[in-house]
């Protein structure tokens, strides 16, 4: 299977990748630089949106006598009550981001002990608009809580009647308070990434050395070498391999900037052991073996450069749905048939990996399929590599 | 030598080639002329160990194609005509020395080889260049250097100067009676009268898949009242077409 003449289209191969602007782009370029311009784009958002929830909420206030919420709302620094002549114009303009309403009698109606009425008038299509009613709604809620207060004071009742239950909540050892939001991250970014990459990462380079080789009128001379064809195989499918993983390592790096410019993109506190580390290794190689095969396959059935592009851009979308569909899947419930189905079993582990299991049982099954869908999808490709009617399809 | 023994080969429902038996003696040029798709790439391919033969089989210097393909494949060198397919991002030496080592030469025979045939071919100028921007012409010489970097004794031409202009046409010529003065057996397909007969010894005139006459060319002219080649063909082709 790995002889000398597969070592010289090997070596052959990958000069001529390097070689490729358009495969260092998309196999290596992309892949790196695509998560830190992610990390950036969610970091600034994020800061975006922090930066407008520390800022006062620009409202206007419609009321037709003096009252108490008034006086609260004037002197709480977070509110800025703006005079405006036509507060429902300013508000579609966003010069205001909330009107509030504030009904005749809202003192009077409080003092006797019934609900004052106010009213809030906001663009729901405005996602500015939306978060300014929900921090006045907040603000609202401590006035109305003051009230609370006072009035069972005044009563002689404790306040301790609105909060019967003490709940206190202990996490297990070894375990940190901001753990959970990190795992879930990395949980649906790291499977996703690492899959959909060792799938795909290969896509460009099985293009060029299979359909590109036809087009190129190479494929004919090469065949007529000394070379036995499963020779020439097996050097074009390592090297498609090799470009694979490449990608992969080229979105960890990536992965690893990006959680350098953002530490809130990959999710913090969460550390996942050696041999877990490897095994995942190990199997996102196997998926670039699978699918280093399935797209050197469909590279050499097709009978142009375009046509073998049509038929492998679907592969991306293949790669994802199981990588969506166990996006919310929890590492410590792994379902026993989801390790049989490919690409879900690889995700499985990883899932299990991030959460800290390392289950070698599960791992073996794992492993073992891969291996049975490693010689399938190459059984595939080396019988499409034999056959007349595919290689002098034109 | 080789020995072609009712060759059949047939694509589904297509019989592209047709119980075709013929030898080419050793030191000899054959030419195989026919017109486009009468067979004559098939026949070629055959004999390269690209397509396996539906029925027939061929022995090049002894070593049947069926039974050894790989060693066949050693003993010959083939060069096809039209777009000439180079590496673009590998350099011409690149390009050639890779088929050296793939037809198991080692990087010492494969080096001297390389810069014997860059004297002979003219080419130490871009020999380190990259193919992508070749001339047409400089492709067809990379693609020679290419298919004899093996120093193969039997040569198989398919259309070798279709698409190139007069001086690249003229190279190609000169370098196929150099091979032939160097005792190489080679096939020569064509659909050009002018070059066969320029250049071949013998001519088989394939048709619809199936060789319809095989003979010197001055014998073809005794037997046909000394009738120019292209006059012969038609005379050939059409009875058969009739």
């Amino acid at each position: 299977m790995f002889n000398k003449y597969t070592w010289i289209v090997l070596k052959k191969e990958l000069t001529d990748i390097f070689r490729d602007k358009k495969t260092i782009i998309t196999s290596i370029l992309i892949p790196i630089l695509v998560f830190p311009i992610l990390a950036f784009v969610i970091g600034s958002s994020t800061d975006q949106f922090l930066g407008q929830n520390n800022n006062p909420v620009d409202m206007a206030l419609i009321s037709e006598e003096e009252n108490k919420l008034e006086e609260f709302l004037k002197a709480n620094d977070n509110v800025n009550i703006i005079e405006v002549e036509n507060p429902q114009e300013a508000l579609k303009e966003l010069d205001i981001k909330v009107i509030l309403k504030i009904d005749k009698g809202f003192d009077e109606r409080i003092e006797r002990g019934e609900a004052g009425n106010i009213e809030f008038i906001y663009d729901i299509t405005s996602s500015r608009s939306d978060m300014a009613q929900s921090r006045l709604n907040g603000i609202i809620g401590e006035f109305s809580h003051s009230i609370t207060l006072s009035k069972l004071e005044e009563l002689g009742i404790s306040s301790q009647i609105l909060n019967p239950i003490n709940i206190e909540k202990t996490i297990l050892e070894n375990q940190q308070a901001d753990q959970g939001i990190g795992l879930m991250i990395l949980s649906i970014i790291l499977p996703l990434m690492l899959t959909v990459w060792s799938a795909v990462g290969g896509m460009a380079a099985a293009t060029d050395l299979g359909v590109g080789e036809k087009e190129r009128q190479t494929l004919e001379p090469l065949l007529t070498t000394k070379a036995s064809r499963l020779s020439l195989l097996m050097g074009k499918y390592f090297a498609v391999v090799v470009a694979g993983i490449l990608g992969t390592l080229a979105a960890l790096t990536g992965f690893g900037i990006a959680s350098e410019i953002n530490p809130n993109f990959t999710g913090s506190g969460v550390t996942m052991p050696i041999q877990s580390i490897i095994a995942i290794g190990i199997l996102c190689i196997g998926l670039a073996l699978i699918f280093s095969a399935l797209e050197l396959t469909i590279s050499f059935y097709a009978r142009s450069f375009k046509e073998a592009q049509t038929y492998l851009s679907p592969m991306t979308i293949i790669v994802m749905i199981p990588a969506y569909f166990t996006m919310y899947l929890d590492g410590k419930e792994i379902p026993d048939l989801f390790l049989h189905i490919p690409i879900i079993n690889t995700i499985s582990i990883i899932k299990e990996s991030i959460v800290g299991v390392f289950n070698i049982e599960h791992i073996l099954i794992v492993a073992g399929w891969t291996i049975v869908y490693i010689g399938l999808a190459l059984f595939f490709t080396v019988r499409m590599f034999n056959k007349e009617s595919v290689i002098f399809r034109s | 030598m080789i020995q072609v023994k009712g060759l059949t080969k047939i694509f589904k429902k297509v019989e592209a080639v047709k119980n075709v038996s013929f030898t080419v003696e050793k030191g000899t040029v054959f030419g195989l002329l026919g017109e486009n798709g009468a067979g004559k790439t098939t026949t070629l391919r055959i004999l390269a160990t690209m397509l396996k033969p539906t029925s027939g089989t061929a022995s090049i210097d002894g070593t049947d194609l069926l039974v050894d393909p790989e060693e066949v494949r050693s003993k010959i060198g083939i060069l096809f005509g039209g777009e000439t397919g180079l590496y673009d991002r590998l350099t011409a030496r690149e390009n050639i020395k890779y088929f050296g080592l793939l037809n198991g030469m080692s990087k010492e025979e494969v080096s001297r080889r390389i810069n014997e045939l860059s004297d002979i071919l003219d080419m130490q100028e871009y020999i380190d260049r990259r193919a992508g921007k070749f001339s047409k012409g400089m492709k067809q010489k990379v693609s020679i250097a290419r298919s004899i970097v093996h120093n193969p004794e039997i040569m198989l031409f398919d259309e070798p100067t279709s698409g190139l202009d007069v001086t690249a046409v003229r190279m190609v010529h000169d370098f196929i009676k150099r091979l032939k003065d160097q005792g190489k057996t080679i096939i020569f397909s064509s659909h050009s009268m002018n070059e066969v007969e320029k250049l071949c010894d013998v001519v088989g005139v394939i048709h619809k898949g199936k060789i319809i006459e095989v003979s010197t060319v001055k014998n073809l002219r005794e037997k046909y009242n000394n009738m120019e080649l292209e006059d012969i063909f038609v005379e050939l082709v059409g009875d058969k077409n009739v």
